[in-house]
């Protein structure tokens, strides 16, 4: 839409999303929203409940078509009429209510829908797709042992695994994480965690929602936060305290303008308990 | 490795161990539940075989073991369809219907000269055209398939009374299509090897192809296999296609074999299916099919019906047999087979 102002640093960028706007009858969810990730970066997605991360999330995956604004895509403009659109460019969403299969085993989940098959596509090569399901999981460095129980009996931490191993098969350039954490007991918030980095260090582009904030500080680049359909904050989540993503999180204006806390966010850092040995 | 690395609480070397401890059990229970159901039906026939063939004495005949198997070739027929149905969480009700209404339509047309193949095909893609508004209500209007083969149930019912007026048209005996239910190739009926082939297909479907592994995820979680782009709901209309051709192939064997198609053939027939299937082990609630369960759970209700009847117990009670192992079946289903974490619904 807009003539390339700029071009040069669209090019180096993922994703652009620029002025995006949604409205729902009265109800103004994304009122001009702006949202930069370049490759490889992870972008945590923070904000109440209702503040349009959600909305805004599913108009990158296709699911939800903005009334106005523009998505730019490794420097081509771009626009998804549904999910399948954004999935040929390379954005793949795993949903907060893990999207699996329980009656079916680990490697069934992970091809679900794109089945290797024999026998001219009649029947499915099971033996093929337990041997890439197990190279798949030992290149993200997913302890499962085995690949052909029903993922129904695994543990939270590694059902969601799988949902992101799942969409990381579909070779994605950014991936949307929506609350992947939440439910999940604390070691395996630890599994998920290293995922996430195992697949940004790929290269791949990461933008994780969350309310765990003790999560973001761990795994992302950068900390965005929206309030009431805009974007509030873009913030360095290494020169960031929790306090200040709190208060902006909860739009409290008194607080000044955040330099002096990068001194305060190391120490911050050290005290969350859950920053372990993991850096 | 990764987990056992941050010291910063003492119980986390624990909870790895457990972790695989639990993965490892998982899988055991996962596997036992999967089969103990079908052993234990296995059992259970094996267990009424003994008892009829002691206590009865021309039941551990060839003949009548052969007759046996005959007359459960529809019945496993329409359970294999039915499996498929059930794996989706779905349920048909209308199969007994459509055998009554396809049997007497194919006695009446051929009492009006059609050429048998001709009839033959036609029955089978009027089977077909009922599955398919079975299907099309439950799965593209997503209206409960329960209520919709209820309908359905009484529509075909009616259809085929009002066909017949409540007579039953005799099948001339010279035509080849009576073969189809009383003919045998090397002393086995027809019905029985047609039962084999349809099982054989069917087992192979639902375990080893695509369509199979949709059958299942549909039932599943079916949001989620939409969301891999699988056409959710061309699956869950193709299942109900399967069963009423199904039901068609089943009401063209049980009128052939009786030489006479009759609008109140197939009543309780679909609990006989039903039970079969739940007997094999499918649940109820989708996402588990047991193809062989369900063939044993068939047999199993052949062998008690049969064998009830050489005991020269009142036929009446085979009714309430069935009913009390199918309520039976359901109740270990979603209670002790849960325990196996079979279940999880």
């Amino acid at each position: 839409m807009a003539p390339a102002d700029g071009a040069a640093e669209r090019t180096v960028d993922r994703v652009v999303m620029r002025d995006i706007r949604k409205r729902y009858g009265m109800v103004d969810a994304l009122r001009g929203v702006t949202l930069r990730v370049g490759p490889g970066e992870v972008i945590g997605l923070v904000g109440d409940n209702a503040a349009g991360k959600s909305t805004l999330m599913k108009v990158l995956a296709g699911a939800v078509v903005p009334d106005s604004g523009e998505i730019v895509f490794d420097g081509q403009t771009v626009s998804f009429a549904t999910p399948r659109d954004a999935r040929e460019l390379g954005i793949e969403m795993v949903y907060q209510d893990l999207a699996l299969c329980d009656d079916i085993d680990v490697a069934g989940n992970l091809f679900l829908g794109r089945e290797p098959r024999k026998a001219g596509g009649l029947l499915l090569d099971v033996a093929r797709m337990h041997r890439d399901a197990r190279q798949h999981l030992d290149a993200l460095n997913i302890r499962i042992p085995l690949t052909d129980i029903p993922v129904g009996g695994l543990s939270g931490g590694q059902r969601q695994a799988v949902a992101i191993a799942r969409a990381v098969t579909f070779g994605p350039k950014l991936l949307i994480l929506d609350e992947p954490t939440a439910a999940l007991a604390v070691a395996e918030v630890e599994t998920v965690l290293e995922l996430i980095k195992t697949v940004s260090a790929q290269g791949v582009s990461v933008i994780l929602i969350t309310h765990r904030l003790q999560d973001l500080f761990r795994v992302c680049d950068r900390l965005c936060v929206m309030y009431e359909g805009t974007l509030r904050a873009d913030l360095d989540a290494r020169a960031t305290s929790l306090e200040r993503l709190v208060s902006e999180i909860v739009a409290h204006d008194q607080i000044d303008s955040g330099k002096s806390d990068a001194g305060k966010a190391d120490g911050r850092k050290g005290n969350d308990t859950t920053e372990g040995a993991r850096r | 490795m990764t987990t056992s690395e941050p010291t910063t609480t003492a119980g986390k070397p624990p909870v790895v161990s457990e972790r695989v401890v639990t993965t490892r059990a998982a899988r055991a229970n996962a596997h036992i539940g999967k089969h103990a159901q079908t052993i234990a039906i296995g059992v259970v026939l094996v267990l009424l075989l003994i008892f009829f063939a002691f206590s009865a004495d021309r039941f551990a005949t060839t003949g009548n073991l052969l007759n046996l198997l005959r007359q459960i070739s529809p019945t496993l027929i329409v359970a294999i369809a039915m499996t498929f149905v059930i794996s989706t969480s779905g349920i048909d009700l209308s199969v007994g219907s459509t055998v009554a209404l396809t049997g007497s339509l194919l006695a009446i047309v051929l009492q009006h000269g059609w050429d048998p193949t001709l009839a033959l095909v036609a029955i089978l893609a009027l089977g077909a055209l009922i599955g398919f508004i079975n299907g099309w209500f439950s799965s593209y209007q997503n209206i409960p398939p329960f209520i919709v083969t209820l309908a359905m149930l009484s529509i075909m019912r009616g259809t085929a009374l009002r066909a017949t007026e409540g007579y039953s048209t005799p099948i001339d005996g010279d035509l080849w299509i009576v073969q189809l239910g009383q003919g045998r190739v090397a002393g086995i009926p027809v019905p029985v090897i047609l039962a084999v082939v349809v099982a054989a297909v069917g087992w192979i479907t639902l375990t080893r192809t695509p369509f199979g592994r949709y059958v299942i995820g549909l039932g599943s979680n079916g949001e989620s296999l939409r969301r891999t782009g699988v056409n959710t709901r061309k699956v869950g209309l193709a299942v109900y296609v399967l069963t009423g051709l199904a039901a068609a192939l089943a009401g063209v064997l049980i009128a052939t074999r009786l030489s006479s198609g009759s609008s109140n053939a197939g009543s309780g027939f679909e609990l006989e299916v039903i039970t079969a299937v739940v007997l094999g082990g499918t649940s109820l609630f989708g996402g588990r099919g047991s193809m062989l369960g369900t063939m044993l759970g068939a047999l199993t209700l052949g062998v008690i019906a049969n064998g009830l009847v050489l005991l020269h117990v009142s036929p009446f009670y085979v009714q309430i047999v069935q009913g009390a192992i199918l309520l039976l079946a359901i109740f270990a289903n979603s209670k002790v087979w849960a325990r196996f974490g079979a279940v999880r619904k």
